[in-house]
């Protein structure tokens, strides 16, 4: 081992590649996606085509697909860096528009679980859906929040119990990205909100499953090419064979344990993606000023100007570092839980002060919507990343429940 | 490839270092402190260990380690005692001013007398900072006019670090006032060249055992052969600015995670109102933001260590060093911050007592101040950064410290 910070040849190539797609042609789409609330079809086809033949990995993130496709071992991983990969694309594909990459087919955030979690023969039940995707596209999705239970992820009262062969749900999820159009949703639901996280169960809610509904669709302030769906389940009948990992899973805390195990995987790719648009921001603000200001003259507010820039880069730097290693953690076989709560925590507030501190230097044209002009969607796009996977007050509860053995809550 | 784990090699020595920071550093902290010097026998220890030579390349008779190696170091020397990791004296910025000035004939020679067990106790110094600010002209106010057989210094250089140990030095002044902050020459000066006096040593803030002073040049003659061949003309003098701060920045991490490791264990122990207080947000946020703060640094410092060593590689087909130059000053402002929230925190999360010296706190809050004066300081670190990042001309007087702008240690 060493410690060094270059990147593999494939590495290397696949950015420079997802780079100049994201540069020549999703940029100037992203502004139109976001004021038609989606992503053409077709050109979702073309790019889940493009990716599949690249091998998926650093467009597709962990929401990519294939339910033969074995888990790596240790070495291939250590070797292959799937996760490192992961976080490397996942910020280029947000650096041309965050809010296609949420909208691409696959897997998405119900992914990780389902592969954490699931049995073989659910694994390859509920991933294979997605291997060929040439005629229909297909979404999975992952249903945590409730309108009562938002970090409080202890606290869901969706209720499950068992009927014969099948089990009844019953309440409602919210926020949960590209819920309506998923084939399944990963559904967290409890058999007694009395036993807390003992009593969690999570279950692949196949569309179309008696009793599932889609309620609103949320307008939302930024990633608005995004589907955010509430979900209703009123005695929705769900086979028992869904329950993900099967009655086995439950005799310890598991179910909980599902939803969090995703998060050591999701967070940092959440973090690149802060970062992607964080770096959008960033270089929108260094070429506004190189073109309009005469930084020859010696203007007071230009010694500012670049102590901000300054600031700007070096938090994104930072959280980027931070990322990386929780990926590398990852890859590493090394535990992360408390590395990717950094990064995310720390990738999300870089990211929104990089796009505050950026319309602040262009003044009132960094406000202005329009070809090229896409610092004031950015500022909206980029929000909500210090609040879904995990606010940042979230993220320093986890860190802290690390950094202190003894404390089990606030 | 990516990776953020130590070699063997590294670890063999990072290891040894510790254990050094460990036994010997960290107990008698405060004795160095009140003696205001490190006592010969540490002197003597990291002598043997190798430590100041260990970063130079093995062509000028160091140890080849690199700069990686060296911020490993660093990191495990300030994280014993901040000030002991300045005290060590040993060529330090004289060196590499020696080799990015002179080339690595000269830097030879030069750091020939610090080897071997004589080596010891040599300590070498360089003279950039001034009192004053040049009047009438850019560029320092020490002069350097040619003689028939040299060149007669004259001026008074200050913030100089180890000025009052030093057996030689490198004095910056002016040759060409007319070329302004370009027209800056270095030039060898043995302590006991007739005329050039060493000034006070300062009463600081911090880092009390190591050394802070100046030098007073009266007419001092120095040979032709003492000015080194590059001067600030070339991107040479930022190189050794950028390089030595990082040099600082590791440091700052390794005083940040003193002050964090100190604070989290107080944070667990220390109760009030019937509970540690660590089990309260306010103070495991703050111990989850400067955990974090760690992590960052550490990565940023790396990231840019690295880049050093990979430039010293490509001898001949050089690669930008810009990139090098932008990652080492966001990661030196972002250090010197970490480390100055560190100290701050660790003195408020101990309240009363923090402020008491029979508490370490107290001592890293004043050595963090300290340390961010040293080296570069994080708004020159800013300035450099957005010069990189605007594609500006790296203008020596506005990104080195001056009396113009603000002075540093060096």
């Amino acid at each position: 081992m060493t410690i060094e910070f270059s990147l593999s040849n494939r590495q290397r190539d696949t950015l420079a590649m997802v780079h100049q797609f994201a540069e020549s042609v999703v940029r100037p789409q992203s502004l139109q996606w976001d004021r038609d609330h989606g992503v053409p079809h077709d050109f979702l086809r073309q790019i889940a085509m493009m990716a599949q033949s690249m091998g998926g990995g650093l467009v597709m993130g962990p929401g990519r697909s294939s339910g033969d496709e074995k888990e790596p071992s240790a070495d291939e991983k250590k070797r292959r860096q799937p996760a490192l990969s992961t976080v490397l694309g996942a910020e280029a594909m947000a650096w041309g528009d965050a809010g296609l990459l949420l909208c691409l087919p696959g897997a998405g955030l119900g992914g990780p679980p389902v592969r954490a979690s699931g049995t073989p023969e659910q694994k390859k039940r509920f991933l294979s859906v997605f291997d060929d995707m040439s005629g229909e596209l297909r979404w999975g999705a992952y249903a945590l929040t409730e309108p009562g239970a938002g970090s409080d992820v202890a606290g869901i009262r969706t209720s499950c119990r068992k009927d014969g062969r099948h089990w009844v749900l019953n309440g409602r999820k919210c926020f949960i990205t590209n819920g309506a159009r998923a084939s399944w949703n990963v559904v967290f639901a409890t058999v007694d909100p009395a036993l807390g996280r003992a009593g969690h169960r999570a279950f692949v809610v196949e569309k179309g499953t008696p009793g599932f509904s889609v309620g609103k669709i949320e307008d939302k302030m930024g990633l608005r090419a995004s589907e955010t769906a509430e979900l209703v389940l009123e005695d929705c009948r769900v086979p028992e064979d869904n329950l993900l990992g099967g009655e086995d899973g439950y005799r310890t805390k598991e179910g909980f344990m599902t939803a969090m195990k995703t998060f050591d995987t999701t967070r940092p790719m959440v973090a690149a993606m802060a970062l992607g648009i964080g770096r959008a921001a960033y270089e929108h603000a260094v070429a506004f000023v190189k073109e309009h200001y005469m930084l020859a003259r010696s203007v007071p507010r230009y010694a500012a100007i670049a102590e901000r820039l300054a600031r700007v880069g070096r938090q994104l730097e930072g959280a980027r570092m931070t990322t990386w290693r929780a990926a590398w953690l990852a890859d590493q076989g090394q535990r992360n839980a408390k590395e990717a709560s950094m990064c995310k925590a720390m990738a999300g507030g870089a990211a929104i002060r990089a796009c505050i501190e950026a319309i602040e230097i262009c003044g009132a044209e960094g406000s202005i919507a329009g070809d090229g002009r896409l610092l004031e969607k950015w500022f909206r796009d980029i929000k909500v990343y210090d609040i879904f996977e995990g606010t940042g007050q979230i993220q320093r509860i986890v860190i802290a429940k690390r950094l202190l053995p003894d404390l089990k809550s606030f | 490839m990516i990776a953020f784990e130590p070699s063997e090699e590294q670890k063999m020595v990072r290891d040894a270092v510790a254990q050094f920071a460990d036994r010997t550093l960290r107990p008698r902290m405060r004795e160095f402190e009140r003696a205001r010097a490190l006592p010969p026998d540490v002197v003597a220890a990291a002598h043997a260990m190798g430590l100041p030579l260990a970063a130079f390349p093995e062509a000028v008779g160091g140890s080849g380690l690199g700069f990686v190696t060296q911020v490993l170091i660093e990191e495990e020397l300030a994280a014993g005692d901040p000030a002991a990791a300045f005290a060590l004296g040993g060529p330090g910025a004289y060196g590499w001013a020696a080799l990015l000035l002179g080339g690595p004939d000269v830097a030879k020679e030069l750091l020939a007398p610090f080897a071997g067990e004589a080596g010891a106790s040599r300590v070498g110094a360089v003279a950039w900072g001034e009192p004053r600010a040049a009047q009438g002209r850019a560029g320092l106010a020490t002069v350097a006019e040619k003689t028939a057989s040299g060149w007669r210094l004259t001026g008074e250089k200050r913030y100089v670090l180890d000025a009052a140990r030093a057996q030689s030095f490198i004095v910056f002044a002016q040759v060409d006032p007319a070329e302004g902050w370009r027209g800056v020459g270095a030039f060898v000066v043995p302590a006991d060249a007739r005329g050039l006096r060493v000034t006070a040593r300062h009463e600081t803030l911090g880092l009390d055992a190591a050394s802070f002073g100046g030098v007073a040049l009266d007419g001092v003659e120095v040979p032709a052969g003492a000015r080194l061949p590059f001067g600030s003309e070339s991107p040479n003098v930022v190189w050794l600015f950028a390089t030595q701060a990082l040099l600082v920045a590791a440091r700052g991490v390794g005083l940040a995670r003193a002050a964090f490791e100190t604070t989290r264990a107080y944070a667990e122990q220390r109760k009030a109102f019937g509970k540690p207080i660590g089990h309260f947000q306010a103070v495991a946020f703050t111990l989850a933001d400067r955990a974090t703060d760690l992590e960052a640094a550490r990565a940023m410092v790396w990231r840019a260590a690295w880049d050093w060593d990979q430039l010293a590689k490509s001898e001949g087909g050089k690669p930008d060093a810009r990139q090098a130059l932008l990652h080492t000053a966001w990661a030196v402002s972002y250090a010197h911050e970490a480390a100055m929230r560190a100290g701050d925190d660790a003195v408020q999360l101990h309240g009363g007592s923090g402020f008491m010296r029979d508490y370490p706190v107290e001592k890293w809050m004043r050595d963090a101040k300290q340390l961010g004066l040293c080296g570069m300081t994080a708004e020159h670190a800013d300035q450099l950064a957005a010069a990189v990042a605007l594609d500006k001309d790296l203008d020596p007087g506005l990104v080195l410290p001056s009396a113009e702008t603000q002075s540093a240690f060096l």
